[in-house]
């Protein structure tokens, strides 16, 4: 009789929830940009030396695209968001009566991120040119 | 003034999707969606399925997505949601039609994790007597109307509908937290399981959408740590 209990991502996406679950969202896009980044450090150095000879321009091209400029700024975007916001988690879980205070605990979170990520990304950004 | 109120319907026997229909309603500012809702049905299109019952936010009922949010359609005022409305059926349950959905699986949740009081010692002449510092410690948990506003906002519960989900575990922080109740242990053992408080990610949708302003974020995070210390405080 009933249909239609899935959530398509389109649609969940779609839900307003406002700046904690935009945190959420940020917080596995992070993820997957380390892991990413991680992943392709360790095929870089695979391709480089244990196929020595016969795979050395996908580890070059690999090396290439994670070195490059925006990535930089991305994995360095991954990692400050990523630590920071997972800080404000365990700190909130390991005292429950702080849960309230999340709108402050955001701010304060902010607070430190951006200076953290915009100073050194603007000195790679002003370096690299 | 006229409101716009679009909303998404879907009829499993006739319909092979969801699909927005449009109406236009005149209402007062002070008007709830709700009353858009029975204005649309009354008078413009008698299909239009939806539930209601106290209308007075009370037997939580009537739990929509309003504009993106999901809100109680009797609480929401249309001089809070502006001219153009947005009216969907709440997420990650199946729908039945239109704006109902099954709250079977929701309620099957609710069962689960033994919403009753579990307290096998004989009972005093009169009653069991509690502080009133120990009712306040479950004052802001026994608030819930089980509308599942909270639960249907829950992206963890949209990805795995096998995850107890907020409602669920807000009842068992009612009983948990009860220095009358002995069944805290029990229900911890089932909280404690993969389907139980671990999937909750701190999204705070949950917080953000009960209708009843329940901390709900924060009663998952006090089941979580009696979980981890093993104490109840």
């Amino acid at each position: 009789m009933s249909k239609i209990a899935r959530v398509s991502l389109p649609n969940a996406v779609a839900y307003r929830g406002g700046q904690p679950m935009i945190a959420w969202l940020l917080h596995r896009i992070s993820a997957i940009g380390i892991v990413v980044f991680v992943s392709m450090h360790i095929w870089a150095a695979f391709f480089l030396y244990a196929v020595a000879g016969t795979t050395g321009g996908v580890a070059e091209a690999l090396t290439e695209f994670y070195e490059a400029l925006p990535m930089q700024v991305f994995v360095l975007f991954c990692i400050l968001y990523h630590a920071i916001n997972g800080l404000r988690i365990v700190i909130l879980d390991m005292w429950p009566s702080l849960y309230r205070y999340n709108r402050e605990a955001m701010w304060v979170q902010w607070a430190i991120f951006l200076p953290l990520f915009l100073l050194p990304a603007a000195l790679m950004i002003l370096g690299g040119s | 003034m006229r409101v716009r109120v679009k909303i998404r319907r879907f009829n499993p026997e006739q319909d092979r999707r969801p699909y927005w229909a449009t109406y236009t309603v005149d209402a007062e500012p002070t008007d709830r969606v709700l009353d858009l809702l029975v204005q649309i049905k009354s008078y413009q299109d008698g299909t239009l399925t939806f539930r209601r019952s106290c209308a007075h936010g009370v037997c939580g009922s009537d739990a929509v997505v309003i504009n993106g949010r999901n809100r109680l359609a009797c609480k929401e005022l249309v001089q809070d949601v502006g001219r153009s409305i947005q009216i969907e059926a709440l997420r990650g349950l199946p729908v039945i039609k239109d704006l109902v959905v099954d709250m079977e699986p929701f309620f099957r949740q609710y069962r689960s994790i033994l919403p009753f009081l579990i307290n096998d010692e004989p009972a005093p002449y009169d009653e069991r007597l509690q502080s009133p510092e120990a009712r306040a410690r479950y004052d802001d948990t026994t608030k819930c109307i089980l509308c599942a506003a909270c639960t249907t906002s829950c992206p963890s519960y949209w990805a795995s509908s096998d995850y107890v989900g907020p409602a669920a575990i807000v009842q068992a922080h009612r009983f948990i937290f009860d220095d009358r109740d002995r069944g805290a242990q029990a229900r911890l053992a089932i909280l404690a399981e993969g389907t139980g408080v671990w999937r909750c990610h701190t999204i705070y949708n949950c917080t953000e959408a009960c209708p009843r302003g329940i901390q709900v974020t924060q009663a998952i995070g006090e089941v979580k740590k009696a979980i981890t210390t093993g104490e109840i405080r």
